[in-house]
């Protein structure tokens, strides 16, 4: 592109140019012609006017002009002194004086017109462009043709080496014309080469590369849309990365999560097929196959909730608050008794809409967490209210709370606070992760303040109209 | 044998590994996080340790910056090649990857063991003595006779003792995988070894399985 624009201005540059010089020097040539054929004109008129006079004082005395045509053409020779001019006289097309003549005239030259008009040409000879003007005299002498010939070799040969130094001049014109040409080029391309250079290596992956932006005109305005543009991959890479890594995250611990039971059953059978072994024993070795399938069976199950949640539409009913509060109840009504746990239940709305079996399970998977975050005779607040035109449901606990670093990442599949798991709790560490799903699909906002040892709240609010 | 700290979080399999390096003879001490594994290091010594890497409080690779001195095995779920080089490379004397064979880690750390104790105990039982040094087996404190795969035999015997050991795991263990004959050369050699040392009843047919070697602890 860049040398095709190059080769292009250049030859229209050049022929212009060129152009233009064959124009001047026509012109120049045209000027210097006319200028030599007015003079050729004015001479011719005067040495004919000066002749007739002559001739009629010739004849006067009575003599015979052809006599004497020497003697009266002889005083114009000084006009030849710088021979550039040459005189030639003829009567009836028959040559009766000349000096110096050496080429012959076209027959047209000789025989004028007789109104008086004069021809004027131009003639190249062996030696030298002549104007020739040539006219018949007046009457009564209008036998004779008079012709004068002026060279203007010189002024030819000037115009030449005018028209030479032009061209010369425009050689050399253009010359430095195509290098500034190419200079300028590659300036103007100079950010083409750049941007193609950078967005190869933005393909390549390295996403972080920005053009240098610099002044204010079309291509740094380009260059810094080329930077935002550049910008947005980035971040979509970057977003995408986090992703994958989130995605690889969940299946290394997904893999954690079921090698552990596995290798437990696996390990504990095992040692019952192998080891010498008392009644007790046995049974120990069966309580931790048991208890270790369990764990997985729940895993598994909760797993395809998971899946089903993301993927299912849920469906919306009025849910009445009091219902639901009950069903926590009796849910968890040996788990309350068992930790003498005081649970207190704060009604300040009706209803909320929304999916019966999910909320149920959203509500007692919370509050299942608040009574295992209790120690004994824990106090448990569950409060449903209006806040700010929002509805929600809040569960307290005074339990023990969690660090900011624990909250984070919470409702993180298979993430868990405490990292040295207890076989006798079941829980596969995905109950966060569907509670967050379940608050996903109601458009509600699942949210937990804590501080270690001050307990935890946990706040639901939904922000559908519904 | 030897005494051996277990670090494992996962209180089922910490006691399984317990269990069965109990049943072979080593006597064991269980702690389920990074900083009891320290200060455990700390007051006591240990002959060995076997080391889960996913922690709480402090990860594996922690801890055995603080181990000194003392054979490792790292036991872990992380399974990627990185994991092992860096467990490697910090020094571990074996990576054990989750799920594992309790034979398997039986008998990694039976061969930690050979290399890091020097001077390895003899296996006495009743009238039987076994020096593992000179390879030489004593009855009643007369030299027995042995052929090298007896003794072999003998060998993985009392290393997974009260634990059963099929034909198959026997005779691969024994004679190497590429060994061509079938089961019934197990029996021989068992039947052989039950006569030279009188230990009918001490080497057990386990039904349907194969051998144990059972020694009351």
């Amino acid at each position: 592109m860049k040398y095709r624009t190059f080769l292009a201005t250049l030859m229209l540059f050049l022929f212009s140019f060129n152009f233009g010089i064959l124009v001047i020097s026509a012109i120049t040539f045209k000027d210097t012609a006319n200028s030599a054929k007015e003079r050729s004109l004015g001479e011719h008129y005067f040495i004919t006017s000066a002749l007739i006079k002559d001739f009629h004082a010739v004849e006067s005395r009575g003599n015979d002009i052809e006599g004497y045509l020497d003697s009266l053409l002889q005083p114009y020779s000084y006009l030849s002194e710088d021979k550039k001019v040459k005189l030639a006289l003829y009567k009836d097309s028959r040559l009766v004086y000349s000096n110096r003549l050496r080429i012959e005239l076209q027959d047209n030259l000789l025989e004028p017109p007789k109104n008086g008009n004069r021809i004027v040409s131009i003639q190249k000879s062996e030696d030298g462009t002549y104007v020739i003007v040539s006219g018949k005299l007046p009457d009564p002498y209008d036998s004779y043709t008079m012709s004068y010939l002026y060279d203007m070799t010189d002024e030819i040969t000037s115009w030449e080496q005018m028209k030479n130094m032009l061209f010369i001049i425009g050689f050399i014109l253009s010359c430095f014309l195509s290098l500034s040409l190419l200079f300028l080029f590659n300036r103007i391309f100079k950010p083409l080469a750049q941007i193609s250079q950078i967005s190869r290596s933005i393909a390549d992956g390295a996403y972080e590369t920005r053009l240098p932006v610099s002044g204010h005109d079309e291509i740094s305005e380009m260059a810094q849309n080329f930077n935002s543009m550049a910008e947005k991959i980035q971040n979509q890479m970057t977003e995408l990365i986090t992703e994958a890594e989130k995605k690889q995250q969940f299946i290394d611990n997904f893999a954690h999560e079921l090698r552990t039971p596995l290798t437990a059953i696996y390990g504990y059978a095992e040692y019952m097929q192998k080891a010498v072994m008392t009644e007790s024993d046995r049974l120990f070795a069966i309580n931790y196959i048991m208890s270790e399938s369990r764990r997985m069976q729940t895993m598994a199950y909760q797993l395809l909730e998971l899946a089903n949640l993301k993927n299912d539409q849920i469906v919306w009913k009025e849910q009445e608050i009091s219902r639901l509060f009950q069903y926590i109840k009796t849910t968890l009504h040996n788990k309350i008794i068992e930790k003498e746990i005081k649970i207190e239940f704060i009604y300040e709305m009706d209803i909320v809409w929304g999916d019966a079996c999910l909320l149920e399970s959203l509500l007692v998977n919370l509050v299942d967490n608040a009574i295992k975050a209790c120690s004994k005779g824990g106090h448990i607040i569950i409060r449903a209210a209006v806040e700010n035109g929002k509805k929600m449901i809040c569960i307290r606990d005074d339990g023990k709370g969690m660090t900011a670093e624990v909250l984070n990442h919470i409702t993180e599949p298979f993430y868990r606070a405490e990292k040295s798991r207890n076989h006798n709790d079941s829980g596969a560490g995905l109950g966060l992760a569907i509670c967050k799903q379940i608050a996903l699909c109601h458009n509600a906002e699942l949210k937990f303040i804590s501080h270690p040892g001050e307990g935890t709240t946990v706040k639901i609010t939904f922000t559908t109209s519904k | 044998m030897a005494s051996i700290l277990i670090v494992e979080d996962e209180i089922s399999i910490n006691e399984l590994i317990k269990r069965n390096l109990q049943l072979v003879g080593h006597r064991c001490t269980s702690v389920f996080d990074g900083k009891a594994a320290v200060s455990e290091i700390q007051d006591h010594t240990y002959d060995l340790i076997i080391l889960d890497i996913m922690l709480p409080e402090l990860d594996g690779f922690e801890v055995f910056k603080k181990v000194d001195k003392i054979p490792t095995i790292f036991l872990t779920a992380r399974s990627s090649l990185s994991d092992r080089i860096k467990g490697f490379s910090m020094g571990a004397d074996d990576y054990l990857v989750k799920p594992f064979e309790m034979l398997e880690l039986l008998a990694r750390v039976e061969a930690v063991l050979r290399r890091t104790q020097k001077n390895r105990s003899c296996f006495e039982l009743g009238n039987v003595r076994i020096d593992f040094d000179s390879h030489q087996v004593f009855y009643m404190g007369q030299p027995v006779e042995c052929t090298p795969r007896e003794y072999e035999l003998l060998e993985v015997l009392v290393n997974n003792r009260n634990i059963a050991l099929s034909r198959e795991k026997l005779l691969e263990l024994v004679w190497g995988y590429d060994y061509e004959g079938d089961t019934r050369t197990v029996d021989v050699h068992i039947q052989k070894l039950r006569k030279k040392l009188g230990w009918d009843d001490v080497i057990k047919t386990v039904y349907k399985l194969g051998y144990r070697l059972e020694v009351n602890q």
